[in-house]
């Protein structure tokens, strides 16, 4: 059977991108009981057992907030950023065997999978809000436009820094290993489960040049009316994110063909 | 039409570079199979790949308007926990078989390896002699204008070997092969144009005979 003769460039990348995605599905779920019902069950679980944890410390953390929900919408995109970021130092070395094949290069690993961990998240994202929701915990929805807005930035965030985690972990294997240790910190500078009053004052310039803070700060803002993100700041946010993914997609070509070149 | 233009392409080594070939032009018109040869670690499979746009030299590059194949026969790029007819489904999608096209595809692997029912095992069940059969039944399913054989007539059982041969000797007709291989009557009978990878460098032949000539003559002959 011939290869659809002379596909275009888009056609190729198309292609590739449809299968990958279908054979990363296959590999990550495909092989359990209960089968794709884990892409909404893992993070499910993960959130929860997070978010039941900090609900039982007790006291409100913004109030006319739910904390489930407040935590939800921090671990939610701290989640997928997180798996960006590892995933993406390992993308080259997990994919190996398959840069045999000359259409299938690292960024086609990297896409694939920050394509992948920002769709589980976003499904999860809505379903956990949706069965919350039916359970009685809710709170009235902010808006629409902003989420959107900010979800495509944080795509664009999210498949920069793989790029650059792909390009950095395979030169430097070393750092795979340091990148745990990097993202856990930043776990508790984010807000993933506090707002930012809380912190003393004088820190607060210098945690709000973390534009994850800004990303879980504009999600609340997004999803609930009453909330007023002190430090929101979607300008600063949008220049971030459209910095960082053009700092990937340089960093990226200035050094794809070392990637997959042998030495 | 390949043509290689000013390639070059050395290795790091603990004792500094090692160059394999240096500003290496040539141009192969269509319909010429080329054979490359040498000894072990002179960097045939690096030109293979090279060739086929798998590896990239340190400068120059390789221009052509083919459609050149995978390594044939190669199972590296399997997922053990999928089937081997998601594997198989997956190589197709890469190269832009879906639907109706696909599934021709798949019977045609199936029917090649023989392997019957395993072809809806996990590919980590399957024996090593298994897993090369259904890697080389999806080579010859796929059609390119040009195969990239690796030392892959060495595989399987005598009775798979000869099919192979003659699935090869069949798709001479539509297409053409870069083989690299250390068994002379292979490349006597395959190709048209050989290059003899030597420790100085990279010379290329109008005939695959002169090649072996010239290879051989660094082999010490049979008491």
């Amino acid at each position: 059977m011939h290869p659809a003769v002379q596909r275009s460039p888009w056609q190729i990348q198309r292609d590739v991108i449809h299968a990958l995605l279908i054979r990363e599905m296959k590999t990550r779920f495909g092989k359990w009981r209960l089968g794709y019902a884990w892409v909404l069950l893992e993070p499910a679980m993960h959130i929860m057992l997070l978010a039941t944890i900090f609900s039982f410390l007790g006291r409100e953390f913004y109030p006319g907030i739910p904390t489930v929900l407040f935590m939800l919408a921090g671990i939610a995109p701290f989640i997928c950023f997180s798996h960006s970021f590892g995933k993406g130092a390992v993308a080259v070395e997990s994919n190996r065997g398959l840069f045999n094949y000359r259409q299938l290069r690292p960024f086609d690993a990297v896409l694939t999978r920050v394509l992948l961990e920002f769709a589980i998240y976003l499904f999860s994202l809505v379903s956990l809000l949706a069965i919350l929701a039916w359970f009685g915990i809710s709170a009235r929805f902010g808006g629409f436009l902003l989420l959107v807005g900010i979800n495509l930035l944080f795509f664009g965030f999210c498949l920069g820094i793989s790029l650059v985690m792909c390009v950095v972990g395979t030169r430097f294997p070393e750092v795979a290993k340091f990148a745990p240790m990097i993202v856990r910190p930043l776990y508790f500078i984010s807000g993933v489960f506090f707002s930012l009053e809380q912190v003393p004052q004088e820190y607060h310039r210098y945690l709000s040049w973390n534009p994850l803070l800004h990303m879980i700060e504009l999600t609340r803002e997004g999803l609930f009316a009453s909330y007023q993100g002190m430090f929101a700041d979607l300008p600063y946010f949008a220049a971030s994110c459209l910095m960082m993914l053009a700092f990937g997609l340089l960093v990226y070509r200035s050094q794809w063909r070392d990637l997959v070149r042998s030495q | 039409m390949i043509e290689l233009r000013n390639l070059t392409k050395s290795f790091r080594t603990p004792a500094g570079r090692k160059v394999l070939f240096q500003n290496v032009n040539a141009v192969f018109p269509e319909g010429k199979n080329i054979g490359i040869l040498g000894r072990n670690g002179v960097g045939k499979s690096t030109l293979l790949r090279i060739m086929g746009g798998i590896d990239y030299p340190d400068s120059g590059r390789v221009v052509t308007d083919q459609r050149i194949s995978w390594p044939m026969g190669l199972s590296g790029g399997f997922q053990g926990s999928m089937t081997g007819r998601e594997n198989a489904a997956f190589i197709c999608g890469i190269h832009g078989i879906w639907g109706g096209a696909k599934r021709k595809v798949l019977d045609r692997v199936q029917d090649f390896a023989e392997i019957g029912d395993y072809f809806d095992a996990p590919v980590k069940s399957y024996s090593s002699g298994m897993r090369s059969r259904l890697a080389f039944g999806l080579s010859i399913s796929v059609d390119f204008d040009y195969y990239l054989v690796d030392e892959v007539m060495s595989v399987g059982d005598a009775y798979f070997k000869h099919k192979c041969e003659q699935v090869i000797a069949e798709k001479r007709k539509t297409a053409n092969f870069i083989i690299v291989a250390h068994s002379m009557p292979t490349l006597k009978k395959n190709c048209d144009v050989g290059i003899y990878l030597g420790p100085s460098g990279l010379q290329i032949f109008d005939t695959v005979q002169q090649a072996i000539a010239l290879y051989q003559q660094g082999v010490p002959k049979p008491e």
